[in-house]
């Protein structure tokens, strides 16, 4: 039962995650409406190669669509007890969020709204993702699961972006918020804070440590010096 | 008595100034027309909302013609600039959200999208291209 409780979390940030995925699923269709240009794009225009974004926008997406359910089944209990099913899944996901995802993410990134900074944050995400992506894949094939965790983690983190920031857009907008001001705010805060929360333990048991650090500290520290030797 | 009714009617007649000023706006037609082609549409389909990282929908948006008479172009047609300013919650008015031009005899709404003009329908996801020699004013006749 207190197994149960102390997965709760877990479990409705998978099931959040998977509601924000339906959304974002049903307000991704008109990117494969060829026959008209998606909101998004009208107010981004004119764009120096339109054709190149666009087409960007659906590979984005489409992988997107792809990728960001299967890491939610991924991160599940059930999935990683199937060690066999885990590694098939696992590879799709990791080469579409390699192939496509990122570098599609990359090219988007220099066009976004709101400048420099706003790229810098996409670009810091997609390099989070793809970073940890790599680093999780080699980890996995040494059969260092703690590693893969923790690499998973960051990326299954930096795709939930999508769906905290959407949320936080919204909830801004209700505050009346100007939406260029929004959008910096709801892009840097989930990255920052979906990496952050990732850390958490490793941060908490530095901090731990740096607390406890004065009761372990040596008799003799090697800044001081030795009783009878001249200083 | 009577001086005193004849300032009642001209209170009365100067009051109803404003209500006629505003029927003869000038441009209504075009304000109506941008109204028509942009305002309305864009905002039925921006209130639909979805779950994007696109702009969320303006709260309320105005219309201005931004010159005092009207302009033709080298094809001799008359046409009047305009600009949709719009504003989110309690912030600013961001002007000039749109600009355009709208022809009068045939009620054509053209946007400016960066250096060139489009016709109106792209703001309703309508892939159209750039038409040359809208919404500029021919260069007025040289003096001999």
């Amino acid at each position: 039962m207190r197994r149960w409780i102390a997965n709760l979390p877990g479990r409705l940030f998978l099931l959040l995650m998977l509601g924000g995925f339906g959304l974002i699923a049903s307000a991704s269709l008109e990117y494969f409406d060829f026959g008209t240009l998606p909101g998004f794009m009208i107010e981004k225009l004119p764009l120096r190669f339109e054709s190149l974004w666009l087409f960007s926008l659906r590979a984005h997406v489409a992988s997107a669509l792809l990728t960001f359910p299967l890491c939610i089944v991924l991160m599940t209990r059930f999935l990683q007890r199937r060690p066999a099913l885990h590694r098939v899944l696992g590879r799709i996901t990791g080469i579409a969020i390699l192939l496509v995802l990122v570098p599609s993410g990359a090219v988007l990134a220099l066009n976004a709204k709101g400048g420099a900074l706003v790229s810098a944050g996409f670009l810091l995400s997609g390099a989070i993702v793809g970073g940890f992506m790599v680093r999780g894949v080699l980890a996995a094939r040494r059969r260092d699961l703690v590693t893969h965790r923790h690499a998973m983690r960051h990326v299954f983190a930096q795709m939930s972006v999508a769906v905290s920031s959407r949320v936080l857009m919204i909830l801004l907008d209700r505050f009346g918020m100007h939406p260029e001001l929004a959008y910096v705010i709801a892009l840097w805060g989930p990255v920052v804070a979906s990496a952050l929360v990732v850390e958490l333990p490793t941060l908490h048991r530095v901090v731990v440590r740096l607390l406890a650090a004065p009761h372990r500290r040596p008799a003799l520290s090697r800044f001081e010096p030795l009783k009878g030797t001249p200083s | 008595m009577k001086a005193l009714r004849w300032s009642y009617l001209g209170a009365f007649a100067l009051a109803s100034v404003p209500s006629l000023a505003s029927a003869d706006e000038p441009f209504i037609w075009a304000k109506n027309r941008v109204d028509e082609v942009i305002v309305k549409p864009v905002s039925a389909r921006e209130r639909g909302g979805s779950f994007s990282r696109g702009r969320p929908p303006p709260r309320q948006s105005r219309i201005r013609i931004t010159q005092a008479s009207e302009s033709r172009d080298t094809s001799n047609r008359a046409f009047v600039s305009f600009a949709i300013d719009v504003r989110w919650g309690g912030s600013e008015w961001n002007k000039d959200d749109v600009v355009g031009c709208v022809y009068r005899e045939s009620g054509k709404v053209f946007v400016k999208i960066g250096d060139g003009y489009r016709p109106a329908a792209i703001l309703l996801g309508k892939d159209v291209e750039p038409v040359a020699g809208v919404c500029v004013a021919a260069p007025p006749p040289a003096r001999s």
